[in-house]
């Protein structure tokens, strides 16, 4: 590296903060993560694999036969994966936006001022959804969502008079998972964006206060910017945690009915644990992290704006 | 004093077993050189396993053997086990559901029993007597191309529970003979005011393909496979069977679809529909007035013909020793196997709350009349399909594709016809890629 | 104090009531599910399945004894306490050093470098399940807390980089400057000066790495047996394909859920200011 005096004596410094934490990363993350791409390149059906000992003490051997790219093409041609992969971002496209929009309705709430007392507890409560066990979630849903004893099904009954089969249905079902998704998610953006509007001086929004009274003037003019990297952050996360998100839908609804509420994640856990192929299961899953990665890069470029 | 009396009783039981089996094999004198020995191996949370698991100190005691048990639910067992095996892992018994049996025996990961009696002459119960198991679940959970891995020991058969009352207010006094009647005499009349006459478990997953779809391939005569293992399912019979199956949504609860086991036996204990087809073992539950309103009107009869006759579901577990254990464990676990599924034990751990799939057991008519599903599940086992769902490797693939296209056609997202063309195409897909079709690989199922 | 920009408090305006109710949609909405759990944890089976959902009913412990005796509930919440609190307390001693250097220092490749940390948690462990179960074996580390700890690492560290890092950015420059000028060697400026103003943001991404270590499922399923059972791995041993024993069940999920709650409602008054997350571009 050739840099000046003073920026390297700062790149020295840097090294012994970043050191720790990226050895134990590459000591326990980098591992599997080349075991899996090798793995994709075989016919790799765990049943029919043996294991030869270990090169190294370290890096087991398998008798897999070596299958080049046949596993990536495989799947590009494979009309199911495609299904999960478009059902996974029609969710996403659903269930982001909701969040966002939500919580920054909620983070706008928050913010404003009166009602201090009941605005603690509001901030209190928005941690529970998201603290609660993905697991638990997923059977929540399925109680209250239940077409014969599910509560939610019998306020629904007072109102309307009709008692919809939530998780029967194909579009109700998916719509069930989403709400789901959103009630668990929706606080998590609502403090990422309140904590950014705190990030606002005063004087300037004090000063916008004058000029006009218009909040939604206020939001798009002064406080915007500030909610920018918040809201790339949550796209991020969200994006990339929708791609891997299993639990919650898995428990609800299995998938089901047919294939309406499989998303992407389901279908590689079941190609990867139900019919035991881990070389395809591998291969699905390192396309989804190309996505995860180019859809964040793609976040960070075109929504992202430093302050 | 209350050691002596255990003396005594541990005295008795011993002098009884001496009794029954006539020479002088004991189990404390087999498992003498076993002491201190663990054995692991993974149990459900069912009746079975809860039986067992009360069973255990007394194995433990004469024995000196520890019997490891690890709960898991049943969808995630096959994944642990076959991550264990191909991993050599620690676990010395399967479990193994009657369609894992090709996959386990196949991969070599379960011992036959031959080799066992042949190596551990000395610890083979001289009265361990295969022919006293029913010959349909000795075949169908512990046998693979002729040869016998497993023992039963977790068994099912589809029943027919219903509701008596309900039955004689619409003036039947006697469950349905066959489907036909189920659908075209019963249906009409217990299916108003908000109750249904019938309810299948339908849900995607096991109970979508086992529980739901392959219920109406069987009795119509129609089958999964054809001789050459090609699929069959656009042949007449197996088309007439799930036209059958959709004809049925008019009787049941809207939504069956979503019903798991637990939504379809709730159905029937809080009396809103007046039939189900379920497994044996929901006899308890159904039993149990902590979880039932209809205990003293609860009818059970084996399940319904079809046209070819009553071919019910069938399912169940057999415990195997697994191959990757080393001698010592392997000794302990076909230890463990066979007294758990001895003639000996049988009585006590269906008084525990098990189902022995020992002939004898039942023989016995006064303790036959204390459980009221004995009856019909043993004349159900007289005439089951031991491949009802195939035990070959693939299957868990296979039911992932019925499960998901048997809901579909269930819920109209696609018609019979079509669903079955896809199953058979992707079936077909799986089964040329597990060379099936290239002579090489037997066609067992 | 400098931390920057805190709002101050209420401008005196009167009670609105359109305000007031919003607030307490948003609070009804988001506890209901829970109270909801709770309640029916306390439920016999039947009352649970009755089309009316019974608001009023004779609240009974059994659940809770079932889930104690027969689930072993109580070993698998300690082993997940364990497990979770071990996780948090290493991914922020690794993670927040990070943080610092990635905020304050300028080298090559820094965004790249943060980008790879957020990348690790875009990982699938549907894929990594496998070798990380072929590595825990090779090093007798199966069923252990230990391996569950290290893997959880994986994407607590980068939540607490992307946390932290933002959290040290907005602390103005200046401070840093004048420490220097004082004879401070940048490990005493992190840790004196940085580390105490950023405490908000350490608290949340301590808050966050405890809820995703608490929460994982997929791979202490796989890698636990007995011994290091985690508490979700309990609240799903009811999917036997069977019954669900609705209250039991929700006995469980009330038992695993609400010790992450409690920590983090403890915690949550810090979620004001320190959960201001950014990107590095």
């Amino acid at each position: 590296m050739s840099v000046d005096k003073s920026k390297r004596t700062y790149s020295t410094g840097a090294f012994f903060f970043l050191a720790p934490a990226v050895a134990v990363l590459l000591a326990v993350g980098i591992f599997p993560l080349i075991f899996a791409v090798g793995v994709s390149f075989h016919q790799f059906l765990l049943p029919k694999v043996h294991w030869h000992g270990n090169f190294l003490g370290v890096w087991p051997i398998y008798d897999a036969p070596l299958s080049w790219f046949q596993n990536y093409i495989s799947i590009f041609q494979d009309d199911s994966f495609r299904d999960a992969l478009s059902r996974t971002f029609l969710f996403l496209i659903i269930v982001l936006p909701c969040e966002l929009v939500l919580g920054l309705a909620i983070a706008l709430l928050l913010h404003k001022p009166g009602n201090e007392l009941l605005k603690k507890i509001c901030r209190v409560a928005l941690v529970i959804p998201m603290a609660t066990t993905f697991a638990v979630v997923g059977l929540m849903g399925r109680l209250m969502f239940d077409a014969n004893y599910g509560i939610l099904n019998y306020l629904w009954s007072l109102i309307f008079r009709s008692r919809p089969n939530w998780l029967a249905d194909p579009n109700l079902a998916f719509f069930s998972i989403s709400i789901m998704e959103v009630w668990q998610w929706t606080p998590f953006c609502a403090l990422v964006l309140f904590s950014s509007l705190t990030m606002v001086p005063l004087e300037i929004e004090e000063a916008a206060k004058l000029e006009t009274a218009k909040w939604w003037q206020i939001l798009w003019r002064v406080q915007l910017p500030f909610l920018l990297p918040g809201i790339t952050a949550i796209l991020i996360l969200r994006t990339a945690d929708i791609l891997k998100l299993f639990d919650v839908v898995y428990i609800m609804t299995k998938g089901g009915p047919g294939s309406a509420t499989e998303l992407i994640s389901l279908f590689v856990q079941r190609i990867g644990f139900r019919a035991f192929d881990q070389g395809i299961a591998s291969a699905q899953a390192i396309v989804l992290l190309i996505i995860a990665t180019l859809l964040s890069r793609f976040y960070i470029k075109f929504v992202y704006k430093e302050i | 004093m209350s050691k002596l009396f255990c003396t005594l009783c541990a005295g008795i039981t011993f002098s009884c077993l001496g009794l029954s089996v006539a020479e002088a094999w004991s189990l404390e004198e087999a498992a003498k050189d076993y002491k201190g020995t663990e054995i692991k191996v993974i149990f459900l949370d069912r009746p079975g396993y809860r039986a067992t698991i009360k069973m255990l100190p007394e194995f433990e005691q004469k024995t000196g053997i520890k019997v490891a048990y690890e709960i898991v639910p049943y969808e995630s067992t096959r994944e642990k086990e076959v991550l264990d095996f191909s991993a050599q892992g620690d676990l010395t018994i399967a479990l193994v559901d009657l369609v894992w049996l090709g996959e386990f025996a196949e991969s070599g990961w379960i011992v036959p029993i031959d080799e066992l009696q042949k190596k551990f002459a000395n610890l083979t119960d001289p009265d361990l007597d295969l022919n006293d198991f029913f010959p349909l679940l000795l075949n169908a959970f512990g046998t693979w191309n002729n040869t016998v891995y497993g023992l039963p020991f977790d068994n099912y058969s589809g029943l027919l529970y219903y509701n008596k009352e309900m039955l004689k207010q619409a003036g039947f006094d006697k469950p349905p003979e066959t489907w036909d009647d189920l659908l075209n005499v019963y249906g009409p009349k217990l299916t108003k005011g908000g109750k249904y006459a019938f309810a299948l478990q339908s849900r995607r997953g096991e109970t979508q393909s086992c529980d739901s779809f392959m219920r109406f391939i069987w009795p119509w005569g129609g089958s999964l496979l054809d001789a050459k293992f090609k699929p069959n399912l656009m042949s007449a019979k197996d088309q007439e069977g799930l036209d059958f199956r959709q004809k049925l949504e008019k009787i049941m609860p809207p939504g069956i679809v979503d019903f798991d086991h637990n939504e379809a036996v709730n159905a029937l204990a809080q009396g809103q529909v007046a039939m189900i087809t379920e497994w044996s073992a929901f006899y308890s539950t159904l039993a149990d007035p902590k979880t039932s309103k209809i205990v003293n009107d609860l009818g059970i009869a084996p399940e319904p013909k079809g046209p070819d006759g009553r071919k019910p579901a069938l399912g169940g577990f057999s415990l195997a020793v697994t191959t990757q254990a080393d001698d010592k464990k392997k000794g302990a676990a076909w230890l463990f196997i066979e007294w758990v599924t001895s003639k000996a034990k049988a009585k006590e751990y269906v008084e525990n709350g098990g189902v022995s799939g020992r002939q004898s057991t039942y023989q016995d008519k006064d303790f036959v009349a204390k459980y009221p599903f004995v009856s019909p599940m043993v004349e159900s086992w007289k005439q089951g399909v031991p491949e009802f769902r195939p035990r070959f490797p693939e299957w868990p693939q296979l039911s992932e594709i019925i499960a998901e296209w048997g809901t579909k056609m269930m819920d109209g997202q696609t018609t019979v016809k079509q669903g079955s063309e896809e199953i058979d195409k992707r079936v077909q897909d799986v089964l040329k890629k597990a060379g099936y079709y290239d002579g090489k690989k037997t066609l067992a199922q | 104090m400098t931390s920057p920009k805190s709002k101050a408090g209420s401008t005196g305006q009167g009670f609105n009531v359109g305000h007031f109710i919003l607030l307490l949609v948003i609070v009804v909405v988001c506890v209901f599910p829970f109270y909801w759990m709770v309640t029916t944890s306390f439920k016999e089976q039947g009352a649970i399945l009755s089309s009316t959902p019974q608001i009023i009913f004779r609240p009974t412990l059994g659940n809770y004894t079932t889930a104690f005796q027969k689930f072993d509930i109580g070993a698998s919440l300690i082993n997940s306490l364990i497990v979770a609190l071990s996780t948090t307390a290493i991914s922020l001693i690794l993670g927040a050093p990070a943080a610092y250097a990635i905020a304050r220092f300028e080298f090559k490749g820094k965004r790249d470098l943060w980008f790879w940390f957020i990348s690790n948690r875009m990982i699938s462990p549907i894929v990594v399940a496998l070798p990380f179960f072929l590595i825990a074996r090779q090093f007798h580390l199966l069923d252990t807390q230990l391996v569950l700890i290290l893997i959880y690492l994986t994407f607590n560290v980068p939540i607490v980089v992307w946390i932290c890092a933002d959290q040290f950015r907005n602390i103005p420059k200046e401070l840093d400057e004048a420490a220097t000028l004082e004879g401070y060697n940048s490990f005493a400026i992190f840790w004196r000066i940085a580390l105490p103003l950023a405490a908000p943001g350490i608290a949340v991404s301590a808050i966050f790495s405890f809820i995703f270590s608490w929460n994982e499922l997929l791979y202490a399923l796989v890698l636990t047996r007995t011994n290091a059972k985690t508490a979700p791995v309990v609240a799903t041993s009811f999917l036997s394909g069977y019954e669900l024993p609705w209250g039991q069940i929700m006995a469980t999920g009330t038992l695993v859920a609400l010790p992450v709650i409690i920590f983090s409602i403890i915690v949550s008054r810090q979620l004001v200011r320190g959960l201001t997350m950014g990107a590095i571009k």
